[in-house]
């Protein structure tokens, strides 16, 4: 009887160890962190609210929130409406639809290292593709990542070209679980395509695009690789993201203290973001 | 480590014990907490000073080869103290390995490649031995350095933490038949001679419309380590291998450096180095799309594996302003040696360094890994001198390396280069900050970061 009690503690044991050692332990331990000062390997010393009074004076932090923020400006209704346009086609029957669906996937599915460094050459400057092609058509080249009003719309693409894959196939769920009933009264009293659309699609799916427009956004917040490998931040810091910035404060300078405040900081303007929107959505 | 090792142990085991004890499982449980003792035991074998001492090499598969050699005749000669070698292990980069290892306290007693920028900070943290305290180090010292390097090297609280070990100069390699065809015999050396070339050099070959040559090229992301490969070598060079930081203080905000950002200022303005990320395509310099490169000698062999037929390239000092004169310094790049607190026996340990970075065993760190060891007059050894006339190609280093400097004594020296590499992205390759304004600007912001 004993046992039998004991036996699902035992067995949810590797999971709640793992939680406590991996989650709940860095968490509070960064909670500890924000009031101390700490390079890793020297002992902490306690600063007060030293961290928060140097966040707010950090211009370069405010920055690069701003530049993630122009970032899923760009990416998340580029992605919405791209996904939801190749979710619909595929979902009509066509042909290869199969090979297509999987085509589409294939991004998500490859490492962002290698995508990253894959589209740094198609954005060259001189001798990228994108600038070839412009330029035999008569238009002027772009400075896709050395143009600092355009590196950061370049990275959106690139990052809504890799994900997209991901939120056709969630799209494509939606689309699907919407009643063929609707559409056949529609057709009946005599609906266009766009009002079919625009009437019972929209409507029907609206879980879906609220999963991911909040999925989108969480993974747009967390911008890193992109940046990290294709812009180092650059040019003039228009690709900083936060995570890169607080990356770049706890393991390029060891400012322990100071990237757990940021991390705290930037984890609250999320939560914020994502509860904002999650008001606005259920509304409509 | 021991705990928890123990710990994982007999977690694992009570899970296997716990339902029912039949003998079979019992005698298994014991086997496996028998086996994770003695893996806990092991971990701390090396720092208990009677067995063995651990040395931590690059993971290039030249100075493992080096190591190993090394280790072996070491070990062949001595039984009183056994070495064991191994790469570091395999990080993002070994500089954060060795910091994961330092957290740990599961570092090697000796490493042998760490880069002399980092050593302040793990010095001040009391993580280091000072090497100083050993008996005979400062007289192999003075044997094997001039007074320059140890002064380099000796850290803000008068210890010296680091034996210089070896270097890898930056220089300009260059493409022999490029610089011809512009009328160059020998590659420019001056600013004005490099902007002339360049002018010359900045062609679209065939035709298409798309500038396909170039004079050089440098890394424009603003990453604070790409600027010793272009701003810091260059300032060393026109500042006679002035320092950036002495005592705590910033002394970059001077004529050498704002000279240096103008000539690569006008260098991209007028388009004489491309703005493209070259680095993961095919070697721009070997394919001929670029004439020269600020490279170190690590560079020869990869040249030599790659080159085409008929492709000729040499090495020179990096361009120096009109009025230089004087040696051209330059970066030298060095990676040092150290002992680490754990190390239980440090004296021993030194014994065994001092047969390392014996000239014996210099010579042959050049003759595998290529890389020159940092030690004074070199190419007047003989032996050395011998080597160098059979390699041509790596004789400008050897000449090279008696002007070389590494970096200053300063434990935030990233966040130093990251500063000045704002800067260096804003004037030189935007153009949005005059030299003045930018080099005066990371200066005050150098010296927040200081104070």
């Amino acid at each position: 009887m004993k046992s039998q009690k004991l036996t699902p503690y035992l067995m949810v044991s590797p999971y709640i160890l793992h939680l406590g050692f991996f989650v709940l332990f860095p968490i509070v331990f960064s909670v500890i962190l924000m009031f101390h000062r700490w390079n890793i390997i020297s002992p902490m010393e306690f600063v007060g609210f030293q961290n928060f009074v140097k966040l707010f004076q950090d211009r370069l932090f405010f920055q690069s929130i701003l530049n993630t923020l122009i970032f899923l400006l760009i990416h998340i209704p580029l992605q919405i409406v791209i996904a939801l346009f190749l979710a619909e086609m595929l979902n009509q029957k066509i042909r290869l639809r199969g090979l297509l669906r999987a085509s589409y996937f294939l991004p998500v599915v490859i490492s962002g290292v290698v995508v990253t460094i894959v589209w740094s050459q198609l954005y060259g400057q001189d001798t990228g593709l994108l600038n070839r092609i412009l330029v035999n058509i008569g238009l002027p080249k772009v400075g896709w990542l050395i143009d600092p009003a355009i590196a950061m719309p370049s990275i959106a693409i690139m990052a809504t070209w890799k994900n997209v894959g991901l939120y056709v196939v969630l799209f494509l769920v939606g689309l699907q679980s919407v009643p063929p009933q609707y559409y056949e009264a529609a057709d009946i009293d005599g609906a266009s395509h766009w009002q079919k659309f625009r009437y019972i699609t929209i409507p029907a799916i609206n879980p879906t695009i609220f999963m991911v427009v909040i999925l989108s956004t969480i993974g747009g917040f967390s911008l890193f690789i992109e940046p990290y490998i294709m812009t180092s931040g650059g040019p003039l810091n228009s690709t900083v993201s936060a995570v890169l910035y607080i990356y770049k404060q706890a393991f390029t300078y060891y400012h322990m203290g100071y990237a757990a405040a940021l991390g705290f900081f930037f984890a609250a303007i999320i939560m914020l973001f994502v509860f904002i929107q999650r008001k606005v959505i259920e509304r409509d | 480590m021991k705990t928890s090792t123990i710990f994982c142990g007999g977690y694992l085991c009570s899970l296997l014990f716990y339902k029912k004890e039949t003998a079979q499982r019992a005698v298994f449980t014991f086997l496996l907490i028998f086996g994770f003792t003695l893996i806990a035991c092991n971990n701390d074998k090396n720092n208990d000073g009677s067995d063995f001492l651990q040395y931590w090499s690059s993971n290039n598969p030249y100075e493992i080869e080096f190591a190993e050699y090394i280790v072996g005749e070491w070990n062949r000669l001595n039984t009183e103290k056994k070495v064991f070698s191994q790469p570091v292990p395999e990080g993002r980069s070994s500089e954060e390995v060795i910091l994961a290892a330092v957290v740990g306290k599961t570092t090697p007693d000796i490493y042998s490649n760490m880069w002399q920028g980092d050593v302040e900070f793990f010095a001040r943290s009391g993580t280091l031995i000072p090497l100083d305290t050993l008996d005979g180090f400062l007289e192999t010292l003075y044997q094997r350095c001039d007074s320059s390097v140890i002064d380099e090297i000796t850290s803000a609280d008068g210890h010296i933490y680091q034996i210089p070990w070896k270097i890898n100069p930056i220089m300009l390699i260059y493409n022999v038949n490029l610089f011809k065809s512009v009328g160059y015999k020998k590659p420019p050396q001056t600013y004005s001679q490099f902007l002339d070339a360049g002018e010359k050099l900045h062609q679209d070959l065939d035709g298409d419309g798309y500038v396909d040559l170039w004079v050089g090229y440098s890394s424009i992301l603003a990453d604070w380590w790409q600027r010793f490969f272009d701003f810091y070598s260059l300032y060393l060079g026109a500042s006679n291998g002035g320092k950036l930081i002495d005592q705590g203080k910033v002394v970059f905000n001077n004529q050498s450096a704002i000279a240096v950002f103008r000539f690569l200022q006008e260098v991209y303005k007028k388009g004489y180095f491309t703005k493209e990320l070259l680095s993961a395509r095919q070697d721009v310099f070997i394919e001929g799309f670029i004439a020269s490169r600020f490279v170190g000698p690590w560079e020869v062999i990869h040249a030599e594996k790659f080159k085409k037929e008929g492709f000729d390239y040499h090495f020179r000092e990096l361009p120096v302003p009109d009025s230089h004169s004087g040696p051209v310094y330059t970066y030298g790049d060095p990676k040092n040696i150290v002992i680490f607190n754990t190390c239980k026996n440090p004296q021993k340990a030194w014994n065994f360094l001092r047969y390392l970075i014996s000239e014996e065993n210099d010579f042959k760190l050049l003759e595998i890994t290529t890389q020159l060891p940092r030690r004074k007059k070199l190419i007047k050894i003989k032996q050395f001198a011998d080597y160098f006339e059979k390699n041509p190609k790596l004789k400008p280093f050897a000449i090279q390396a008696e002007h070389v400097r590494g970096t200053d004594v300063c434990a935030q020296l990233k966040e130093i280069f990251d500063v000045i590499s704002q800067e260096y992205e804003a004037c030189v390759i935007y153009d949005t900050k005059t030299p003045e304004e930018a080099i005066n600007d990371a200066a005050e912001a150098a010296q927040v970061i200081l104070n």
